[in-house]
């Protein structure tokens, strides 16, 4: 197990570098001239050769490549996460500001996916091809399909004409107004959650479906155990390995889906202010929170791996 | 199978009206045996075709001209006029619903056969010469399986300014890792089989064995794999619209309109929220369910699976 871990751990190091490059060229690299990104077409025409040249030298941009991305690195260790073109804030304090949100936000929707997607998956399981079946994979086939952002849209305009109501758009902390905070998550959550919900009830039910066949389940019902105890203690547990490590990896992409949805609802977390810094093309920002929001999903699966290896010694002894 | 009856029409031009009609033929008969083996499959499939045909008339089916803003009717709800309403300068939603599906279709196409692609070559580079070059390659496909889908076709879309060829590009980035993996694997399990070593014994060239013996076994799971992507990319590509990174105002996306509908006031009227997202879902909806049709009937192993 120890060796198992350090070779993880070794590879997340690993990944957390390489997406690093990734970030760095892609952002700054690639052709596109960031004074065109942030003054637009207009005003980066009406800039003058010297001035162009005084604004790159002072964001650093003249300096040859290895050396900004150098630059960068050690901005990050220390702690520097640089700031807005556009605002005053810097991206360290909106990240400390709204990101316990967007957390909030991804760890609910990721309870309440499990809450609604096993349910699903043990009715659908127990009694394939039945009506409820094939409602229930209609339904996980349906929310596959729908978009979170236009989800949270209609969410927001029926709670308005129905019932007048709009979630509280200040950011509250947990701490100082639970309530008015949980007003605030829930929307999103909700509409995160489902989308998980879909690819977690397919996953567990096709799980469950393989598992349910194998011999020690015969034998658990041939000595005569109910089925219910059957399937809560022997299948489900097996059934759900596959799950979990689905469930890392969607936990990722609902940091990425939580963008064009906090947009919708207008949730002010951190990814609101992504949706903003790609709109303005605050390259620095974007820079940062990209990277911010890869190493999280890297040390998420890594987590996630991780579990799953001291759940099943099989995965560890591969 | 149809490819070959095509050739032996190109073969013998004498028997090339008989060899067309069987070729109708037979490929009515593999849609009749499709349709009654996934019923379900089949109807979204012909949803499908039918939001193809749209965006293709889409100048001679919409009512109005999209761009054309008509200031008597601005912002007014669904009427005989606008059946789906008008939007905020009096622009007809459904004429825009209906030349969103180009922009839509174009950018899910062009980005999962460009992605898919690049990716099915660079597995089957990889999958076929393995050693270092492999390492190295999966590596650098991990890392781009870093980052979610959607946050490195933001990333990408914006440093490479906007436009319709930035988003396809955008988008077929994040697609390459899949096509990589996919093919690799499927390489790796045919090179070990015995034609394939006959064909080396022969003396046949890398180029040969790839192209002849290879590449013709990858074909089915590269169709799964790109009408699997299909839905995925019209999502993103709605996503980056709606976050002001997608194809450029005043192109009318489905993405681009609802992120309009937002600036329209500090209520967005609900025909411009609801029209836009409805064709995103059945759209989505009728590509995935096609999808998984095509990977039954191509791949029954995997039909199990899901």
């Amino acid at each position: 197990m120890h060796s198992y871990i350090l070779r993880r751990l070794a590879f997340g190091a690993l990944a957390v570098v390489g997406v690093s490059i990734v970030v760095f060229v892609v952002l700054r690299i690639l052709p596109g001239d960031p004074l065109v990104a942030i003054f637009g077409p207009e005003g980066f025409s009406k800039l003058s050769e010297a001035e162009r040249a005084r604004y790159m030298a002072d964001l650093g941009l003249s300096d040859p490549l290895p050396v900004q991305y150098l630059h960068w690195v050690q901005d990050i260790v220390r702690g520097d996460f640089g700031r807005s073109f556009f605002r005053a804030e810097s991206v360290a304090d909106m990240i400390s500001r709204r990101g316990p949100l967007t957390a909030e936000i991804a760890l609910i929707s990721v309870v309440l996916s499990w809450l609604v997607g096993i349910p699903v998956a043990v009715v659908s399981a127990l009694r394939p091809n039945s009506v409820a079946d094939n409602v229930l994979r209609f339904l996980s086939i349906l929310f596959l399909a729908v978009p979170g952002f236009w989800l949270g849209m209609l969410i927001v305009l029926g709670l308005l004409f129905v019932f007048g109501y709009r979630a509280p758009l200040a950011s509250v902390s947990l701490f100082d107004d639970p309530w008015a905070n949980l007003q605030i998550v829930i929307g999103p959550a909700i509409v995160l959650g489902l989308a998980q919900a879909a690819y977690i009830a397919r996953m567990a039910r096709s799980s469950l479906l393989e598992v349910i066949r194998e011999d020690y389940i015969r034998t658990a019902r041939a000595k005569g155990l109910n089925r219910r105890v059957v399937v809560a203690m022997h299948a489900l547990p097996n059934a759900l390995l596959p799950v979990i490590t689905l469930s890392g990896i969607l936990l990722g992409f609902v940091l990425a889906g939580s963008i064009p949805v906090e947009r919708a609802f207008g949730t002010p977390g951190l990814g609101y202010a992504m949706a903003l810094a790609v709109s303005e093309r605050d390259v620095f920002v974007m820079q940062n929170l990209v990277f911010l929001y890869a190493v999280v999903f890297v040390v998420l699966n890594l987590a996630v791996d991780l579990i799953s290896a001291w759940l099943d010694p099989r995965i560890r002894y591969a | 199978m149809s490819t070959a009856t095509h050739d032996a029409a190109l073969a013998q031009p004498p028997l090339a009206h008989a060899a067309q009609l069987s070729l109708v033929r037979r490929i009515a008969r593999r849609l009749r045996w499709f349709a009654r083996r996934s019923p379900m499959s089949a109807f979204w499939g012909v949803i499908a075709a039918a939001i193809v045909v749209m965006a293709l008339s889409a100048p001679a089916i919409a009512p109005y001209d999209p761009l054309k803003s008509d200031f008597r009717a601005m912002s007014k709800p669904p009427s005989e006029r606008h059946y789906f309403g008008s939007d905020q300068i009096g622009r007809d939603t459904l004429s825009r619903v209906i030349h969103g599906s180009r922009a839509s279709l174009t950018v899910a196409i062009g980005a999962v056969v460009l992605g898919t692609t690049l990716g099915a070559l660079w597995g089957l580079a990889c999958g076929y010469f393995g050693g270092r070059f492999d390492i190295i390659s999966q590596r650098a496909i991990e890392f781009m399986q870093s980052f979610p889908d959607l946050i490195l076709a933001m990333a990408i879309a914006m440093a490479l300014g906007a436009g319709i060829g930035t988003v396809i590009v955008a988008i077929a980035i994040t697609r390459i890792p899949f096509g990589g993996r996919v093919i690799r694997a499927v390489v790796l399990s045919l090179k070990e089989l015995s034609y394939v070593e006959a064909a080396r014994g022969l003396g046949a060239s890398h180029l040969r064995i790839m192209a002849q013996h290879i590449l013709p076994q990858c074909i089915a799971p590269y169709l799964i794999l790109a009408t699997t992507h299909l839905g995925v990319a019209i999502i993103i590509e709605a996503s980056l619209g709606f976050l002001g990174v997608g194809i450029p105002p005043p192109t009318p996306t489905w993405g681009n309109m609802l992120a309009d509908s937002l600036n329209a006031g500090l209520v967005p009227p609900w025909w411009l929220v609801l029209f836009p997202g409805a064709a995103i879902t059945i759209t989505v909806l009728a590509f995935n369910l096609l999808g998984d049709g095509i990977r039954d009937a191509l791949d029954p192993r995997l039909r199990r699976a899901v």
